[in-house]
């Protein structure tokens, strides 16, 4: 495998200045993700996902916010609201980490990618990066439009200011938090599912795992038949539960768990994942 | 070319024949080799009779007030509402009485509830005749009575109901009601005239002491409006009611020389709030007029309530009041339905399976071979449906009887009383219910998956478009609001997992559905056909779109 290394590759490893090194290590990642962006690009799956993902978040945020009327419901977090297409939209996010590697496992293509670019983390840290630029665009404009529906779409079920919920603004601290934090929810769920995914290969079985990882205990814990002390360390620590405690903007004393620290579970989730798929590439045979 | 001289080759092996068995045994051929997805299968059915005892382990009753309610118990054994205003005198041996009753009114409790403006019916308030074996609550009863909602009814010993006349009465159109006793047997009749008299049912109340109290009665239960994401009400209550009913032509045959009318409030109170405790039955005799204006020791009201009197002129007698009930307890919380959720982990796993049945063959260009073999595409898509919908519900089956009834022990276990939860034995109506009812959900969810996985090729999309029609609703009905959630709930093929609610209904009482507790709108075998007719539907597309379509 080593012969057939980019040249540039050999020159990095040759030169014996560790700024080279640097600089070869930077040119191969740059390269990789070229190449990915190339992949990606040029077939039609995941541009229509993205937009997909688009239509399903955008789509069950207005849904919502159409349907959540004031008398019944003023007491309601707005931006969490106006944000709920999130929670369908990363199922969307995960198919296409999941695309982004195993159908590579399924064409032998795998194998084309290791030989063109031998790091293998190289290679996994190439497919994160376009993967991650794609969802947080594709992400915050799903976001900004869920936000724009909630801004004009709210006032007239009456959420008003005189029920006590101020028009929906970015220049708000905790609505600012709830939209780039939803927005960073759906980019660390794409690298929970690459990072699964590339320990998984197959596609069918990643995908089951994943939205079985994301969706299983929210649809226990939401009947709050468990025993609390089991219900908060659930929601504590599941992926979505945590992650999606980004999205609160009131009452986050009585939240399992505030908004920052949430989203880290899920950073954790996606790191723990991620080497777990980094270390299963190395060690194994493609 | 001289085609003449040259024989065609003919394999030697006898022609493949395409009839639907052989397609049959080919598709599950298919299955069973394939390790991997047997294996698959059988960790479905574990995993989800793991998820299923993990949860029930874990769902501490301890904890939940709605667990150990103070209520009655009835003649089953079920837990039972026996509260109401009873005016009565014994009865000894056979006899029977018979009122006319001419107006019922009823309506929201003034001053009560958030739209104190708009009458609010609550159609099973009841107002009646009763023959009750004592005044001791739960104690067994027959009774007749008018109600605003739903006509004349006869209900017994509290789960049985049969309707008679219907229409509320009126001074133009009366009801004349009728209780006759004979041993364990009490007939109920009704009539529009006092003459022309209509048998409603026979009611056998076991153990029915000689001595009997019989006399008028009425209750008035709280309406119960959905209220959907905002708990503060999170209990069998709602906006309190009152009702009205006056009565003439009042006899009792076969009742002691001289027997005085004795009237107050009978059975324990189970309203809204932590429960009340006893209320000691009124064993004073009764005055002409009676007001009470407070819940002191001679004047028993419902706890909360304005309590009920009654006046009396000239042969005709008004009763009214607010509260009470004389019918099961019902639970709005469903401990068993929400710990059998945790089949959604074998569904994961079965809608994968469902899936990858047509997406490996697709991956592999297996299905080319299948297509060739067996020309006719439509078919092949029906032997694959069966095929992976049998073995579902067989895995389903295993995995749900297994669990089940170790769920319930658990739950029993931990706290969750069994006359409000009742332990479903697994050959009993609803135990089986439930476990046919879990086993075919899953089957319609791997035919559903292969369908999807036909239309999409791609296993990744199909099981996410799967998960998103039959997981994600579920979640989305506790988030939307209760009108939309119902229709998700209606619409969706997640319809189904109504077939898991382990709380009993019934149809005389009001009940608050609410998807926030895990309730489903539809009749659980109803939710069952709208995932049939989404799981036919997608099969004829699929099928459709497989014919028309280059494989």
């Amino acid at each position: 495998m080593t012969a057939l290394a980019s040249p540039r590759r050999r020159e990095a490893r040759d030169g014996h200045g560790t700024t080279g090194a640097l600089l070869g290590e930077f040119g191969a990642l740059r390269e990789a993700v070229h190449a990915e962006w190339t992949k990606l690009r040029t077939v039609a799956g995941p541009g229509l996902l993205l937009l997909t993902m688009i239509v399903v978040t955008v789509g069950l945020s207005i849904l919502e916010v159409v349907v959540q009327k004031c008398p019944t419901s003023c007491s309601y977090d707005t931006p969490k609201l106006s944000l709920t297409g999130v929670l369908a939209g990363q199922a969307v996010v995960a198919v296409l980490a999941v695309l982004v590697i195993t159908p590579e496992y399924s064409s032998g293509m795998i194998r084309i990618t290791l030989t063109a670019v031998p790091r293998r983390i190289t290679a996994l840290a190439a497919k994160a990066i376009v993967l991650t630029g794609l969802v947080l665009a594709a992400g915050a404009f799903a976001v900004a439009w869920s936000l724009i529906a909630g801004r004009y779409i709210l006032p007239g079920n009456g959420f008003t200011g005189a029920h006590g919920s101020e028009a929906l603004s970015l220049g708000a601290g905790p609505t600012l938090r709830a939209a780039a934090g939803s927005v960073l929810y759906l980019a660390l769920i794409g690298l929970f599912s690459l990072g699964l995914a590339t320990a998984v290969r197959d596609s069918g079985a990643s995908i089951a795992l994943l939205l079985g990882l994301i969706y299983i205990v929210p649809l226990i814990v939401q009947f709050g038949i468990l025993n609390s002390r089991w219900e908060r360390r659930l929601e504590q620590w599941s992926p979505m539960n945590a992650g999606l405690a980004i999205q609160a903007t009131r009452d986050l004393k009585t939240l399992p768990i505030g908004p920052w620290p949430g989203l880290g579970v899920l950073a954790l989730w996606a790191a723990g994942a991620l080497l777990l798929g980094g270390v299963l590439l190395r060690l194994r045979d493609a | 070319m001289s085609t003449g001289t040259v024989t065609p080759y003919r394999s030697p092996q006898r022609p493949g024949r395409d009839d639907f068995p052989h397609l049959l045994r080919a598709e599950w051929t298919k299955f069973r080799s394939v390790r991997g997805w047997v294996i698959a299968m059988i960790a479905a059915a574990l995993l989800t009779a793991l998820a299923v005892v993990a949860i029930a382990s874990s769902a501490n009753g301890k904890q939940n007030p709605a667990a150990n309610p103070t209520v009655a118990i009835g003649p089953g054994g079920e837990a039972v509402t026996d509260s109401f205003y009873f005016i009565r005198q014994p009865l000894d041996g056979n006899g029977s009485i018979t009122v006319r009753v001419t107006s019922l009114a009823d309506g929201e409790l003034a001053g009560q509830g958030p739209g104190t403006s708009t009458h609010t019916a609550q159609p099973w308030a009841k107002a009646g005749i009763m023959i009750k074996a004592s005044t001791a609550a739960g104690s067994a009863y027959a009774a007749v009575m008018a109600t605003p909602g739903h006509g004349v009814r006869m209900q017994w010993n509290f789960t049985n109901d049969l309707a008679g006349l219907p229409g509320t009465p009126s001074a133009a159109s009366p009801r004349w009601l009728r209780l006759t006793r004979s041993g364990d047997t009490v007939t109920g009749y009704d009539s529009t005239d006092g003459t022309h008299w209509t048998e409603i049912g026979t009611a056998t109340l076991t153990g029915l002491p000689s001595t009997v109290q019989a006399g008028l009665f009425a209750a008035s239960p709280p309406y119960v409006a959905g209220s959907q994401g905002f708990a503060s009400n999170n209990g069998p209550g709602g906006i309190d009611t009152h009702i009205a009913a006056s009565f003439d032509h009042v006899s009792l045959a076969g009742g002691r020389v001289g027997g005085a009318w004795t009237a107050g409030h009978v059975g324990f109170d189970t309203g809204p709030g932590p429960a009340a405790g006893r209320i000691s039955v009124n064993g004073s005799a009764a005055p002409a007029t009676r007001h009470c204006t407070s819940h002191g020791t001679g004047c028993k009201g419902i706890a909360g309530l304005p309590p009920y009197r009654f006046t009396q002129a000239g042969g005709r007698l008004t009763l009214s009041g607010s509260g009470g009930d004389v019918a099961p307890y019902t639970s709005i919380v469903d401990p068993l339905g929400t710990v059998l959720k945790g089949t959604a982990v074998g569904l994961l796993a079965v809608i994968a399976l469902g899936a990858l049945f047509i997406t490996a063959e697709y991956r592999r260009g297996l299905i080319r071979t299948t297509l060739v073999a067996s020309p006719r595409r439509g078919r092949v898509l029906a032997a694959k449906a069966i095929v992976i919908g049998s073995v579902t519900f067989v895995a389903g089956l295993v995995g749900t009887a297994v669990a089940m009834p170790i769920a319930e022990r658990k739950l029993h276990t931990g706290g969750w009383v069994s006359s409000v939860y009742p332990v479903w034995a697994l050959t009993s109506g609803h135990g089986l219910q439930i476990v046919v009812g879990t086993a075919g959900l899953l089957a319609v969810a791997a035919i559903l998956a292969l369908s999807a996985g036909t239309l999409l090729r791609r296993s990744a999309a199909a099981i996410t478009a799967v998960v998103g029609l039959l997981i994600v609703p579920v979640i989305l009905g506790v988030i939307l609001p209760q009108g939309p959630a119902d229709w998700v709930l209606r619409l969706t093929p997640a319809a189904a997992f109504g077939l898991q609610e382990g709380t009993p209904q019934y149809s005389q009482v009001m009940h608050t559905c609410e998807p926030y507790n895990g309730c489903f709108p539809l009749a659980p075998w109803n939710g069952f056909i709208v995932a049939c007719v989404w799981a036919v539907a997608a099969l004829a597309l699929a099928a459709y779109v497989l014919r028309r379509r280059d494989a």
